[in-house]
């Protein structure tokens, strides 16, 4: 296997965590916290799409809005039962009490789903009732060297869709810049007569709709099991930070730089080491911290 | 200002931590010494094996609270220390490992060298990391805590793989008559050193070191004003912790006899914590007692397995879905804890 094809799966990898990154990075701007269970909400997406598509069954394009929808709604749901009322505490019980729900989640959707991985498209996935629906897969050669599935083209498509509709709400719409405003200044947001708490409620709506995107697509590219979300929260984290916690385009661009770190890295680790392609992401993550705590966006994260 | 500057001769309850603690050392050492031999009821076992992880998960805690609840460190991988303790002390100690490293070294000088190693990456994770403001350090251990696993499951000739490493000499059943004398005694010696560390902890804390962390805590700007030197006392109260951890993650693999990187997850971290917060952080005490309301759950939810109708796998996630909503109520209800100062702590209740 080529180079060019680490790349061609580094930029895919890098088109779904940058999507998710996204989400977790406005919680982190807007709301002030590290959400630990937001790689929930991917598996979330992920599991709710995979019921519309292969249990209902339903076509692939409305499973992945529906997934989109049920992430919204878990997000917002759960903050409101969670997260808004401590939202007076600080950071630290907000992120121990996400780390309390992630267990909690993880394992309620583990004693829903069962241990084992659940594909689209395959005999093994125990929630299809009828007919798949027609993912087409099948590699097809461009050069011979190197492959591109349809799937790796779904995926970052729908990547650079979100970028550009991001883009728009964030300078195009009321909300978009109610949001910006109170990620730089919320006092001032306030004053200025936004409703802060409206604004942090559709944060969390967009950022809950992205994950359900982003764990769709992880489970139509690779698979889906309860696992899912924690096993990217790590890489989603040290997306988010390496572009500068808060920033939704720091986020795009660490994202594509972990993915291909991840990817590249299997191609010079030896085999049976590829658990430690994902601990290269938390290295990173460390490395980031200690070089440029603020990350490639600024943003005050040392008080020291 | 030397160590001992630092431990003045204690209050009434770190004198009788001691006290006590040397006794349950003692009483270990008559049972595995002597010929004496005692059996014990074949129910009491499951008591005996949660309160030996208890004991040890105490050191565990007793730590974290010297780098949480007095210095307000937020380490959320103190499952590190934990698994490099253990790690270390099975490498150097194990004779002829069917897998990993295994040095034959006498189990002593491994103890000792599980402590050196856990202290040595806490000093390494608190160079790198302790300026970060709370949530970004939690991260940063947190990440520590997935790499060091992740590096036991990768490197095979080294840490076993997923296998572990085997045959780390057991000192307390090996010098036992039997089984049952060497539960006793590892309970009441693993019991013994849970006090010495009690009595350990409670002298620094209140010695004025431990006004110094508790300073830090509630105001860092403030107590750099004074002249303190905040980051080497959070090194220090970082160190500190880490090196206990590592202890007891080395009398862990001396009384396991195997270490794999199952034992080693986020769900050891997640419980002291819990027990930390539910006893409330900053009181020694209390955060035992907190740690034993969690561990008391796991021993009833061993015997609610056996009279629930659902299989050994659905059962363990409804424990962690029940661990997990513990952990997010208290933060909720009693964030001081239930033994905890919520003006001290600062917390709104």
């Amino acid at each position: 296997m080529g180079l060019l094809q680490n790349v061609i799966f580094g930029l895919v990898t890098g088109s779904y965590i940058a999507i998710a990154a996204i989400g977790f990075t406005l919680i982190y701007g807007i709301v002030n916290m590290i959400n630990f269970a937001y790689g929930e909400y991917l598996t979330i997406g992920a599991f709710v799409g995979l019921l519309t598509a292969v249990t209902l069954p339903l076509p692939l394009p409305v499973a992945v809005l529906v997934a989109m929808v049920g992430g919204g709604v878990a997000s917002l749901v759960l903050a409101r039962l969670f997260f808004t009322p401590i939202n007076h505490t600080g950071p630290v019980p907000m992120l121990l009490t996400s780390i309390g729900l992630g267990i909690a989640l993880r394992n309620l959707i583990r004693l829903a789903a069962g241990r084992n991985a659940r594909y689209f498209d395959t005999e093994t996935a125990t929630f299809r009732l009828s007919g798949v629906p027609d993912v087409p897969v099948g590699p097809f050669d461009l050069l011979g060297d190197f492959f591109v599935t349809s799937e790796h083209l779904v995926v970052v498509g729908c990547a650079v869709a979100v970028f550009f509709l991001l883009h728009g709400l964030l300078t195009r719409t009321d909300v978009g810049i109610a949001m910006r405003a109170m990620g730089d200044d919320e006092d001032l947001a306030r004053v200025r007569g936004v409703d802060t708490q409206w604004i942090r409620d559709s944060v969390w709506v967009l950022a809950g709709v992205l994950a359900g995107l982003a764990g769709v697509l992880i489970a139509i590219q690779t698979n889906v099991s309860a696992g899912t979300g924690y096993s990217h929260i790590l890489q989603i984290l040290a997306a988010a930070i390496l572009g500068g916690a808060g920033s939704p385009y720091g986020a795009i661009a660490g994202s594509y730089i972990i993915g291909l770190v991840l990817s590249l890295s299997t191609a010079f680790l030896p085999g049976g080491m590829t658990e430690l392609s994902s601990a290269m992401a938390f290295l990173i993550l460390i490395v980031v911290l200690l070089v440029k705590p603020s990350g490639l966006a600024a943003q005050e994260v040392r008080e020291a | 200002m030397s160590v001992a500057d630092r431990l003045p001769l204690g209050d009434a309850a770190g004198n009788g931590a001691l006290l006590l603690g040397g006794l349950c050392v003692l009483l270990a050492a008559v049972f595995a010494l002597t010929p004496l031999v005692v059996s014990l009821p074949g129910s009491l076992y499951v008591f005996f094996e949660v309160g030996i992880l208890f004991a040890l998960y105490g050191v565990l805690v007793l730590g974290l609270d010297l780098q949480y609840g007095h210095t307000g460190l937020v380490n959320f991988g103190h499952v590190a220390f934990f698994a490099v303790g253990a790690y270390a002390v099975a490498m150097l100690s194990a004779r002829d490992s069917f897998a990993g490293i295994s040095l034959g070294l006498p189990w002593p000088v491994a103890l000792i060298g599980g402590i050196v190693a856990a202290a040595l990456l806490g000093a390494a994770v608190g160079a790198t990391s302790i300026r970060l403001r709370d949530d970004f350090l939690a991260v940063a251990t947190l990440a520590t805590a997935e790499i060091v696993h992740s590096l036991f499951v990768s490197f095979e000739g080294i840490f076993g793989g997923n296998v572990g490493i085997g045959s780390i000499p057991q000192p307390v059943s090996d010098l036992a008559g039997d089984a049952d004398t060497a539960m006793l005694a590892t309970i009441l010696l693993f019991g013994g050193v849970m006090l010495l560390t009690l009595a350990a902890v409670t002298r620094l804390t209140e010695a004025p070191y431990g006004r110094v962390l508790r300073a830090i805590r509630a105001d860092e700007l403030v107590t750099r004003s004074v002249g303190k030197s905040v980051i080497t006392y959070k090194m220090q109260s970082f160190v500190y912790g880490a090196a206990l951890a590592g202890l007891a993650g080395g009398l862990f693999a001396l009384y396991t006899g195997a270490v794999a990187p199952g034992y080693f997850t986020i769900q050891v971290t997640v419980t002291v914590w819990i027990g930390m917060l539910l006893g409330g952080a900053a009181n020694h005490r209390g955060v035992l007692a907190g740690l034993a309301v969690i561990m008391g759950l796991r021993l009833l939810s061993r015997f609610a397995l056996g009279v629930t109708p659902i299989s050994a796998d659905a059962f363990a996630s409804v424990r962690l879905v029940v661990v997990g909503l513990v952990l997010v109520a208290v933060i909720r209800y009693r964030p001081a804890g239930i033994w905890g100062d919520a003006e001290e702590l600062g917390v709104d209740t």
